[in-house]
């Protein structure tokens, strides 16, 4: 698949991918690098000028994209482009509204959201006067009460504190546990190595390289290259491998192990 | 999808470009004038032509011109259309039917009208295409405006491409949220334009805030008299061009009116 934007800046170079359902996908990449560009093809926000997106053996090509946002819904990184209603209900109620359910429907995909990012005491009040770590909340919620099986998330921890980032990444989790579909767009490396299970770097509208975690951590000169800096953990342990220890650790506990073990030899 | 230009400005290096924008702008303002004061068809289609050749010199792009000309053009044809339905004064009458009388004379009088519109509309496109926002606003400021006004359309210039693309993805935010913008009727679009509208507002008032805390602490107001960085200079050339403009201004209404006429 290929996309250019209108005045010939060809944004994605040939992409050819094949995410499966259920799975926990990072894009990662520096900026302009296409990751955005490539989720906005997903959802039929852009339209590839070349090849075409298929979902669930269905192209999308010719479909609305308020249909395609049934199946794949896009969580956009600035909460402020969307939030427009004057309570939080409402707000999160505006998508399944658009898409046709019916009232009961959307009482229980609102309610199912609102508990998931957590919302459940701010309900009634004005989106715009929330903290911004709320307010994306409020805007992913929107996302998830559509209910579909795709969620793209575009960089959705920016601007907010440590405390905040797990909070909500948990939460995005238990998204993934019920079985939706999700693709994650970050520069937080850290974020990558804990949640995803599957990592595609892009560099120069091309996918880079398109692994596990592990395999992409391993690889230090092609994340350097795609302006991409490894988890400090990932780092230590490739400093540490010369003494043994083994270099593809990504998590504080692996490294740990993998130490442990060689002092006990 | 047609690539909108929000600044017109092309960045060239034609004699145009480099005219000193004050006789810029006091050219267009008079050639605007004589647009106006012209009533002859082929006095109107030569300052036309003259227009023409003006925006080819200034090395405007086919895509550029054709964007720009495109709305006068429609525009110039809807005149030609309409204007003999609503002036049925004159002879020889063409066609009538009950109180609608074509004329001949307002045919004409609808072409001359249509051109007329043609010279003031495509005249300021040169002063766009060859004047940077920022030359234009300090021309104004030379030219006797406030400074706070010089500013104030600067930075609203300045903001017409952001807040252009700013709307963009707030379209791209509710689109993904299955609002459909263009279905339904008058009430429904305007209702959904909302979704779009409300957090534009928000976003320009906070944006507005932003600006105003930058421009204080910079110390903007500190001092009344204020000094420029970059000077407005006029050359012998740009004299040259503004007293050629002011001849050309003078002699066809003279030619016209005669010198018994005040102008």
């Amino acid at each position: 698949m290929k996309y250019s934007y209108p005045g010939k800046i060809e944004a994605l170079k040939g992409v050819d991918l094949h995410i499966r359902s259920g799975d926990y996908v990072a894009i990662v990449g520096g900026n302009g690098s296409g990751k955005t560009t490539l989720a906005k093809t997903l959802n039929g926000l852009l339209r590839p000028s070349h090849g075409s997106v298929i979902i669930s053996g269905q192209p999308i090509e010719k479909m609305r994209l308020a249909s395609i946002a049934k199946y794949v819904g896009y969580a956009f990184q600035n909460p402020d482009h969307q939030l427009f209603c004057s309570t939080v209900d409402e707000e999160v109620e505006f998508g399944p509204r658009n898409l046709g359910y019916e009232e009961k429907e959307i009482k229980e995909k609102t309610g199912h959201a609102i508990s998931i990012m957590g919302l459940d005491e701010v309900r009634d009040e004005a989106p715009l006067s929330l903290t911004l770590g709320l307010r994306r909340r409020v805007s992913i919620a929107s996302v998830i009460a559509m209910d579909p099986r795709v969620m793209i998330f575009d960089e959705p921890t920016t601007g907010l504190d440590a405390k905040e980032i797990e909070n909500l990444m948990d939460n995005i989790a238990l998204l993934n546990e019920e079985g939706h579909t999700l693709i994650l767009i970050t520069h937080d490396m850290k974020l990558v190595a804990r949640h995803s299970r599957r990592v595609i770097v892009m560099a120069n509208g091309r996918v880079v390289l398109d692994s596990d975690p592990r395999g992409v951590f391993s690889n230090l000169d092609l994340l350097r290259e795609s302006s991409l800096e490894p988890p400090p953990v990932t780092l230590l342990a490739h400093k540490l491998s010369d003494f043994g220890v083994r270099r593809d650790a990504i998590s504080p506990d692996e490294l740990v192990r993998s130490v442990m073990s060689k002092g006990a030899r | 999808m047609m690539p909108v230009f929000v600044d017109l400005y092309a960045p060239k290096n034609t004699f145009l470009h480099r005219l000193d924008p004050r006789v810029k702008i006091i050219s267009v303002i008079l050639i605007s004038i004589l647009a106006l004061l012209l009533a002859s068809l082929i006095a109107l289609t030569l300052l036309l032509v003259v227009i023409f050749v003006l925006l080819f010199l200034a090395r405007a792009t086919f895509a550029r011109t054709m964007f720009a000309l495109k709305f006068v053009l429609r525009f110039m044809v809807l005149i030609v259309i309409l204007w003999p339905f609503f002036d049925p004064s004159g002879t020889p009458v063409l066609a009538s039917l009950g109180p609608v009388k074509i004329t001949e004379p307002a045919i004409l009088r609808g072409i001359t009208s249509a051109v007329r519109v043609g010279c003031l509309a495509t005249v300021w496109y040169i002063l766009l295409f060859t004047t940077s926002q920022r030359d234009l606003v300090r021309a104004l400021v030379k030219l006797g405006v406030r400074f706070d006004f010089g500013l104030t359309l600067a930075i609203a210039l300045r903001f017409l491409p952001t807040f252009s693309s700013l709307i963009d993805s707030i379209k791209d935010a509710q689109r993904a949220r299955g609002l459909e913008l263009n279905k339904g009727g008058i009430l429904t679009r305007s209702r959904n334009y909302l979704a779009v509208l409300i957090p534009t507002i928000v976003a320009a008032l906070r944006t507005a805030d932003t600006l105003a805390l930058a421009l204080q602490s910079r110390a903007y107001g500190a001092r009344a008299d204020r000094s420029y960085l970059r000077e407005l200079n006029m050359r012998p050339s740009d004299a040259f061009v503004l007293g050629l403009l002011v001849v050309a201004f003078v002699v066809p209404l003279v030619a016209k009116y005669g010198f018994a006429v005040p102008l």
